[in-house]
Formats: structure tokens, sequence, C-alpha cells
């Protein structure tokens, strides 16, 4: 008879810890927050920030292209099921406003650029698309603005995480500017006559404004507006009178146009450098951290030789 | 003047390149543009634009961003499309063009279901479509070799072709060559359409193979002056289209083929046969 | 006398409903056949069936040592793109064919036939005119030129008067008879029973059935014109799978 009760109490005993642990646990599991990001750089910083709090959705994935994507009903249902959406703003996401009407969401919608200053569009002769430049991102400083907009958002919506998201941030703040050390590094490095690239895509204002660089593009920000032969000869003609050194191809345009430019002028062709997306999981630029030490790695492998 | 109409092409080579580039297509393609007007074919090569899309996609799939593969891809997947509405047109009741929007249609569906399953969102087409300012040496040989073949293929098959265009009865009761003459050209069109989608983008393939055929149609009475007619417009448009898009800044594609539409309008107002001119200005009759 | 075209129960149609109802008979070598009938009759369907354009549903037609290129065929109603920009001296050189083939050149001997073709029809001065300008009648003879041009030894011919003026038939008669005195073998589909009466020695009488066949005055009568008009023209919804074996 005692032995039996003995054994009835340890029984016992192993599932009410079981349940002890299960509980939190599961509970936790319930707990995640659901948020939506438009695009894999946005989705990045929102990770570092919420951690295992929330459970990021993206809308544009890795090496998409935000400028010219087509949502799907499965995205509507994706932004349905979020309690925070986050945006870049400034205009980057043309599709994203009837999207969230269409999905009928209750969730926030949170643009991760407040308080930035824009920029202006550097085209002084194009005459399309007289706006914002909306890669905020490219340089750190602003990346602590979308960071710390994140957090404020997450601890608006989930009270209970304040203290993690908090140090998710500080964290995060802390390897950003390590980063941003590197970047200024591997600019010095570059002789000041050389700190200038031709790329195809008008996406790196800010990166330039912040860091001393000059990005020289031949088509607009877009990656849908057509391309003169004006546009092409001017950027020719440029690179052999200011002997611009290198030419870069990035994830998100005609590589051909790139080709042809480098051949005509004897520039170098650098490597690849991503602006608007992250490189698929395991790429060398799968997260924003290492997006910006890649781009400023091959910025000066072909800058500095 | 010189600085005007030379000097851009002396100074830079992708000038030359895309002049190269645009006479090949007006060599090759305006030729199979007039035949393809003649036989109310003009609105394929929009068609053929969307229906290369699953082949394109096929080789997305195995090589990724090749534009060798794609290119390949789209070439297979044209002449699946082609010659199956060719072949369903000729031993069935439809008609050419609804059996070619069928398969395009389904095609077009195909490919966008192959794109989507991958799950990155790049505009396939996009990347296949190429521009005229960007020529390289592999490109430029593509579109040569495609003028080549077709002047050669239209040379060989002249006599059938006509003939299958005006009278197709009658070569079917002398001679079983209908069905491959047919064929043949059908397969030669979406050759050149491929070659030129990836060469010079779609609005370029299709703009110098149509306008030039439809302005030339005011202009000549038989199919010899015709064609030679469409051939000097293309080349022309080319010529001045790119000086337009150096003057200006308008994109080259579009301004190649706007200029080819002036010509098309003044074909159409001015040109003596069939065209609006006779209507508004009759002119006193003949004696005889 | 040799057969030029043996018909063995032959059954030609559409949609399985007969147009030509067992027809068994022979077409002699060089002969001049007329083939007479009221609307409906099958007369078209079989000069398709002779030509290979229609496959019987039933029997056969055996074409002796007549090979495709060596039958010259004129349609009722010539499926030509009129607006087509060739000339009417291209489209009567399309008759050499046979000769010049995909790539053989035309030679002077031939341009002049190609000429005496264009006259003989009663062309000459329209040589460069496009297809598209020419008038109903002017189109059928430039067929009838291309025709010449065939050098055929068997020659089709649906209705080949229709739209024309009294002249230019009398022109085209004399061709025929050309040919006739050539040794070619030729059947002509007509409505006109005097010219039939006239200008040719053998008829074929048909409504779907032959109704008879021989030398026309014994064919053209009004006891068998009646039989053939009493032939129904519309197809019977309702009909059922013909048992009958044999005509």
């Amino acid at each position: 008879m005692k032995a039996f009760m003995s054994i009835r109490r340890s029984i016992f005993a192993v599932l009410y810890a079981a349940i002890a642990v299960a509980l939190p646990a599961a509970a936790r599991a319930q707990e995640k927050l659901p948020v939506v990001a438009t695009f894999s750089i946005l989705g990045d910083f929102v990770k570092n920030v919420g951690g295992d709090r929330v459970s990021v959705t993206l809308l544009v994935g890795p090496e998409g292209d935000a400028h010219v994507y087509q949502p799907s009903p499965a995205d509507a249902k994706k932004l349905a099921a979020a309690k925070v959406i986050f945006v870049n703003g400034f205009k980057f996401e043309g599709w994203i406003e009837r999207l969230i009407k269409a999905s009928g969401t209750k969730a926030s919608v949170v643009v991760a650029t407040k308080g930035i200053k824009p920029r202006e569009m550097a085209d002084e002769d194009h005459d399309h698309e007289q706006g914002v430049d909306p890669h905020a991102w490219q340089s750190i400083a602003n990346a602590r603005v979308y960071v710390a907009n994140i957090r404020d958002a997450l601890v608006v919506a989930d009270p209970g995480g304040k203290e993690t998201y908090e140090k998710n941030t500080a964290d995060y703040l802390a390897k950003l500017a390590a980063v941003e050390a590197e970047v200024k590094e591997g600019i010095a490095k570059i002789p000041a006559a050389r700190r200038k690239i031709i790329t195809s895509h008008d996406a790196f204002g800010y990166f330039g404004a912040a860091y001393g660089f000059e990005f020289i593009a031949p088509q607009g920000v877009s990656t849908e507006t057509e391309i003169s032969a004006r546009d092409v000869a001017k950027i020719i003609r440029q690179i052999k009178t200011q002997k611009i050194p290198a030419v870069f191809l990035e994830n998100i345009s005609d590589p051909r146009l790139m080709q042809r430019i480098a051949d005509e002028t004897g520039a170098k062709i650098g490597g690849k450098i991503y602006s608007d997306s992250l490189s698929a999981a395991g790429g060398t630029a799968s997260t924003y951290i290492d997006m910006m030490r890649h781009n400023i790695r091959q910025l000066s492998a072909a800058l500095t030789s | 003047m010189y600085d005007f109409l030379i000097a851009p092409f002396v100074e830079f080579e992708f000038m030359r390149r895309a002049l190269v580039g645009a006479f090949a297509l007006a060599l090759g393609g305006a030729p199979v543009g007039v035949f393809l007007m003649l036989r109310r074919m003009s609105l394929t090569g929009d068609a053929m634009a969307h229906a290369i899309l699953p082949g394109a996609a096929v080789g997305f799939l195995v090589s990724g961003l090749s534009l060798f593969a794609m290119t390949v891809g789209g070439i297979v997947a044209g002449f699946t499309v082609a010659l199956g509405a060719g072949l369903v047109a000729r031993s069935t009741e439809l008609k050419e063009d609804a059996s070619l929007a069928a398969f395009y249609l389904v095609s077009l569906a195909l490919g966008v279901l192959i794109v989507s399953l991958k799950g990155s969102n790049i505009d396939l087409l996009h990347v296949l479509f190429g521009s005229v300012l960007a020529l390289d040496d592999a490109t430029l040989i593509l579109i040569a070799g495609i003028a080549t073949i077709s002047l050669l293929t239209l040379a060989i098959l002249w006599r059938p072709l006509v003939l299958e265009c005006v009278d197709p009865n009658f070569l079917r009761s002398v001679s079983g060559a209908g069905a491959p003459t047919h064929l043949a050209f059908l397969a030669l069109m979406v050759l050149n359409l491929v070659g030129a989608f990836h060469g010079l983008g779609t609005l370029l393939a299709v703009g110098l193979m149509m306008l030039p055929a439809a302005a030339a149609r005011f202009w000549a009475k038989d199919l010899t002056s015709m064609i030679v007619i469409a051939v000097a417009v293309a080349v022309v448009s080319g010529v001045v289209g790119l000086l337009v898009s150096y003057h200006s800044g308008a994109a080259a594609g579009p301004a190649i083929i706007l200029v080819a539409g002036v010509f098309y309008v003044v074909s159409v107002v001015l040109g003596p046969v069939g065209g609006l001119r006779r209507h508004f200005v009759p002119g006193r009759h003949l004696e005889a | 006398m040799t057969a030029a075209l043996q018909f063995r129960n032959l059954t030609l149609g559409y949609d399985r409903h007969p147009a030509v109802h067992h027809l068994t008979g022979t077409v002699a070598d060089g002969v001049l056949l007329a083939v007479i009938g009221p609307n409906g009759a099958g007369k078209s369907t079989l000069l398709k069936g002779i030509v290979g354009v229609l496959r019987p549903l039933d029997g056969a037609i055996e074409r002796a040592q007549i090979r495709k290129r060596d039958i010259a065929y004129l349609p009722q109603i010539a499926e030509i793109d009129r607006s087509f920009p060739i000339t009417v001296y291209d489209l009567v050189a399309m008759g050499l064919w046979r000769r010049a083939g995909l790539f053989g050149g035309i030679s002077r001997r031939e341009r002049d036939e190609i000429e005496k073709a264009i006259s003989a029809v009663g062309l000459e001065g329209f040589e460069g005119r496009t297809i598209g300008t020419l008038s109903g009648g002017q189109m059928q003879r430039a067929l009838f030129a291309r025709l010449l041009l065939q050098d055929a030894q068997l020659i089709l011919l649906d209705e080949p008067f229709t739209s024309l003026d009294a002249k230019t038939i009398s022109d085209l008669l004399d061709l025929i008879h050309r040919w006739h005195r050539e040794r070619r073998t030729i059947l002509i589909v007509l409505h006109d029973l005097d010219l039939a009466r006239t200008q040719f020695p053998e008829t074929l009488l048909l409504a779907r059935e032959a109704v008879a066949w021989g030398r026309t005055q014994d064919v053209l009568t009004a006891e068998n014109l009646l039989k053939a008009r009493q032939m129904c023209e519309a197809f019977d919804r309702h009909a059922e799978v013909c048992e009958t074996d044999a005509a």
C-alpha cells in the first residue's frame, strides 16, 4: 500500500513537472507576436529587435525586387493575420496601401523611416520621378532610426516584452556601430580620387552622402524606367573624363548594359553589391550587417587595387 | 551636320553596335513582318512575347539567370506554340488567329505558374528582354546570324511561301510543300522574334517587324518592292531613332519605334497605294 | 478503251451524310464529260473527291497512273487572297510549278508560254495588274491561263463559266476543245443544259446517285431530268445507317 502510494505520487510529480515546463513554453509559443515586414532588409531589423517574441513574415523575399513586386492573395492573408505591419515608406512600396485595404487587416502600420530626413532623387537630367529616394537604410545612421522606430512600435504592440526589446535593440546598435566603423575604415583606405563608382541602380544615395562616396547611375531608381542613348553616352564620357575606376553590378537589373559600359571605358567590373534586398539565406549578404560588410569589402577590393 | 549625324557613331562603340543590331533586325525581320502582315498575323509578335514565358521559366529553373538557357527555352516554347497553332489551323476548322490565341494563353498561364513555383518574384521577362544599347558580341552574332538565316530561308522558300499565302488550295493540289513551308515560316518568325527579344526587347523587335511592313503597304503594289521599302523604312527608323535618343535623351527603343510610327502615319495619309490620299484628293480621271 | 478514272461503289459526303451515293462507273481516257445535276447533287463533291481533297466515306476512286501533279483543278469558288500583292503574270506563272519547282528559274521559252497563255484567254495588257484589281470574269480567265500552263493529263472544271460573258465563254470553249483534241481527260460541271447538248459529247447526270451516264443525247432526256429533279436537296437529319452494299 505504501509503495503504491509513493508510485502514484511519483507519477503525479513527473506529470506536474512536465506540465510546469510545458505550460510556459506553450504560453510563450502562443505569445509570439505576428508581424509582417514588407521586404527582407526591414525584416532583418525587425527580427533583430524582436528576437524570439516576434514571428516575422516577409512579403518581398530575399533577392526580390520591391519596385516591381506584384502582391498575391497569399500576401493579403499574411497581412490580415499580422498584428503589426512594418513598411519602409518614402513610396518604396507602391503597392502596399491597396494591399492593406484589400486585406482588411486590423494591424497597426508602422512607417520605419519616420523621423529620417529624406533625400531628393539626384537626377538632374532625368525628368522621370522627381521624388524621394526611398533607400534610407543604406546609411547606418538611418538604420539606427529604423531600429528605434521598430523597437517603439513593438513595445506598444507588446508591452510585456519591453525589456527584451530594449535589450535586443541595445545589442544590435552595438553591432551596427561596429559595422559602421568597418565601413568608415574601408572608405578611408580608398584614395579620395577613386571614391566613385558606376552602378546600374540609383539606390545608394544615402550611403554616398553619409560616407563620402559617389555613386553614379545610368538609370533612375526604379528598374522599370528605360534608358536612352544620351544617358549611356554621358556615363561613358563621365567615366572616361573622371577616370572612374569601377563598374558595379547589383542584384536587380540588366547586367548586359553594365558590361557594355565597362567594355567601352576599360573600367573594372566590380562584384555584386546589394541595394534593395538581402541575398538568399546562406549567401554573403543574408542579414543587413552582412550586407553592409559585403558591400564595403567589394568596393574596397575594386578600388584599392 | 557632321556633329549631329555622324559624330555620335564615331565617338561611341555602343552606338555603332546599336546601329548594327537595328540594321540586322531590319534586314531579317522586316521581310518576315511583311509576310506576317499579308497573312493577317500582325498581332502574333505580341502573342509570342508572352508565349515564350514557360520556356524561359524552365530555363531559369534549370540554370538560374542564365540568358543562354532562358533564350533557348524561349525558342523552344515559341516553336511549340507557333507550330502547334499552325498545325491546328491547317487540320481543323479553327483559323490561325484563334488557334494561336488559344496556344499562347495556355503557354502564358503555364509560364506564370512555373515562375511562381520558384518563389522569387523576379520579372523574368524583364530580365530576358534586352536593350539595343547593351549589345555584346554574342548577342550581335546571334541577331546577325538570325538575319542571315532569315534571308536565305525566304529566298529558298519564296515560291511556295507566296503560293501558300495567295492560293493554298492550289498549292495543296499540286504539291505537298504547303505544310512544311508554312511551318518553316512560323519557325522563322519565332526565331526572329525570340532573337530580337533577347537582344533588343519586345517593343523594338515587334515594332521594327510590323510598322515598316504596314508603312510599305501604301507605297508598293507588288511583293518585292513592298519588302524592299519595308527594309528601308526599318533601317532609316533605326538610324534616326538612335540619333533622337542620343540628342534628346528619349529612351532608345521607343524612340526608334516612334520614328517608324511617323513613317507609318505619313504613309497612311500620303501613300499612293490604297491610302487616304486617293480618298480625299482623287485626281481627275484618265482617258482610258 | 483505257480508263482514266474508275469509281467503285463510291460514296462521298460530309459528316457521314452522303453527297455522292454508291457511284460506280468508268471515266474513259481522253473523254470530254459534262457533269450535270440539280443543286446539291454532289457534283463539286465528286470533283473534290477525284482531286483527293475529300476522302471517300465508302468505296474507292482509282486513278489509273494519274498522279496528283497530273491533275489540274479549277474550283467553283477559288479561295484566293485577292488582297495579296502579286500580278496577273505571277499568278499565271504558278501553273509552271511542276516544271520550275522550288528553285527552277523560268526560261525564255517558259516566259513565252506564260505570255501566250495570258493572251489565249484574252488578258493581254493585264500582265502587270495586281490580282485585286480584276473583275470576277477576268480572275476566272487568269485562272484558266494558269490551268493552260499546268499541262495536265486530267482537267477538272467546276462551273467555270459562271459570271462570264458570251464571247469569253466561246473563247474558253475553244481552249477546252483544243485540250480534248490533245487527248486530255476533261470533266466539267455545268448548269447550262443547252451548252451541254451542243458542246459536250458525253454527260453524267448526277443526283447523288448516277441517274444516267453516257452519250449526251441519251442522258439529257425529259424523263431523266425529271428523275433527277426529284432528289431531295437537304440532308436527312434522321437518316439511318445505309445498309445497301452496292449500286
